[in-house]
């Protein structure tokens, strides 16, 4: 199969012939169908979160079912599917509390000294990412790491909901609890921050102010449920958010990854309000706050894929979008081939455009 | 011959250990990989030298700022 193989950060990947294993018992081979282009790829292409190389890279796709290993039950060849990166062995203390995204268990990946999923023509492994690997025409994964879904969602739209959507509207839903009327701050509109909006809005959230430096996100913004923007290019995005909430938000969504705006969405809440900080911070990066803004009961807390159950939600997300509550389309910017993969990249480190996604044929 | 203590950067678990005591190692030789969240975070060597102690193993948890090695240099 073809696939785009990265052999050094910060270098274009190449498009090569890469061998895929058959199905281990419990593993599942998948047609990828699509693929998003996600700026969390960027932070490992760029270094700024390391991994072992050569590796393939794509982490929100869906497809079809082309084979299953023996003791897989939940799908068959045919099955629409959306893959997910938070693989859940299903019986550590994580999972069986209910926090599935939150599994660390290693048994969803092959051992290491197991032949690999992946390899090069010359037998060589290239190591699966975030067990996936989704820039690739297969992807052959743990059956924990896909959910079914309907087969008239369209596929470019379902791809989305395997990180981007999963990550900003879970945070909303699941990470933060948001609920009606309350005042909702989204600092970041990139692919994750536009989900978090649309999800204050499923959500019934009253004030929701979208936060960017680019105007053309902010009108994107708009289009899924922002009722109030700051270009903090031009305004101090923390003073704005005071005076438009009237002394502090309920709550603050870091969608970006940085030291400053993950302290300026714990600066901008009011009293008893909460920051979640779903970018993804460079390793090694400290985060400071007012020590006394704790007496008036500030909580700041991380999100990882939006505290997901991604059996549950992901299905639900997709009703969302075919009922006109999830407003998928507009975060496409553009569908390219998997040779284009390298210029999609590229783009995403300028911030102007939503989202390339990869069709496959 | 300074001693240099190898940190991990991150919490996880060690799930690969590719030197051992008395190797010597270049720069930027994958010397440990640490699995946290589902990520293989590997450790790199961060100059030339020989491995003079290893002080985790296959399976171990590791915090952040841990000092998982020492290389003389």
């Amino acid at each position: 199969m073809k696939a785009a193989v990265l052999r050094a950060q910060n270098q274009p990947m190449e498009i090569e012939e890469v061998a895929v294993s058959n199905p281990g018992p419990r593993e599942v081979l998948v047609r990828t169908l699509a693929a998003g282009v996600c700026h969390s790829d960027l932070h490992f292409l760029d270094g700024s979160y390391p991994y072992q190389l050569p590796t393939i890279l794509g982490h929100e796709s869906a497809g079809v079912v082309e084979a299953v290993g023996r003791d897989v039950t939940y799908v068959k060849k045919g099955d629409h599917v959306i893959t997910c990166l938070s693989a859940f062995c299903g019986h550590c203390d994580k999972c069986v509390t209910g926090h599935l995204s939150l599994c660390a268990s290693p048994e969803v990946a092959r051992k290491p000294d197991d032949s690999p999923r992946l390899a090069t023509k010359e037998g060589d492994a290239i190591h699966q990412f975030l067990n996936l690997s989704s820039f690739a025409e297969m992807m052959l994964i743990h059956e924990h790491a896909l959910v079914k879904v309907r087969e008239d969602m369209p596929m470019d739209r379902a791809a989305l909901i395997g990180c981007s959507t999963t990550t900003g509207v879970g945070a909303v839903f699941h990470t933060a609890g948001v609920e009606p009327g309350s005042t909702v701050v989204v600092i970041g509109c990139g692919g994750v921050g536009l989900a978090a909006i649309n999800g204050a809005a499923i959500a019934g959230a009253g004030q929701i102010i979208a936060v960017d430096r680019v105007d053309s996100k902010l009108e994107l913004a708009k289009s899924v449920g922002a009722t109030h923007v700051v270009n903090a290019a031009e305004k101090d995005a923390v003073g704005e958010v005071k005076e438009m909430t009237q002394g502090g938000c309920d709550y603050a969504f870091e969608a970006i990854g940085l030291k400053a705006t993950a302290e300026q969405a714990f600066q901008m809440l009011g009293p008893g309000g909460t920051a979640t900080v779903i970018g993804m911070i460079p390793v090694g990066t400290m985060v400071e706050l007012h020590g006394v803004d704790f007496l008036s009961e500030k909580k700041i807390q991380g999100s990882n894929m939006g505290s997901n159950r991604f059996r549950v939600d992901m299905p639900r997300f997709v009703e969302f979008y075919l009922n006109g509550k999830l407003h998928l389309d507009q975060m496409i910017s553009k569908h390219i081939r998997l040779d284009d993969v390298n210029l999609a990249l590229e783009a995403l480190k300028t911030g102007e455009e939503a989202r390339h996604v990869i069709i496959f044929d | 011959m300074a001693d240099i203590e190898v940190e991990t950067e991150v919490t996880g678990n060690v799930w690969k250990v590719l030197c051992q005591v008395g190797d010597h190692v270049e720069t930027e030789q994958e010397l440990v990989i640490l699995e946290s969240m589902k990520m293989e975070i590997p450790v790199e060597a961060p100059q030339a030298g020989t491995v003079k102690a290893l002080n985790v193993s296959e399976g171990d948890a590791v915090d952040e700022g841990q000092i998982i090695l020492v290389l003389e240099g």
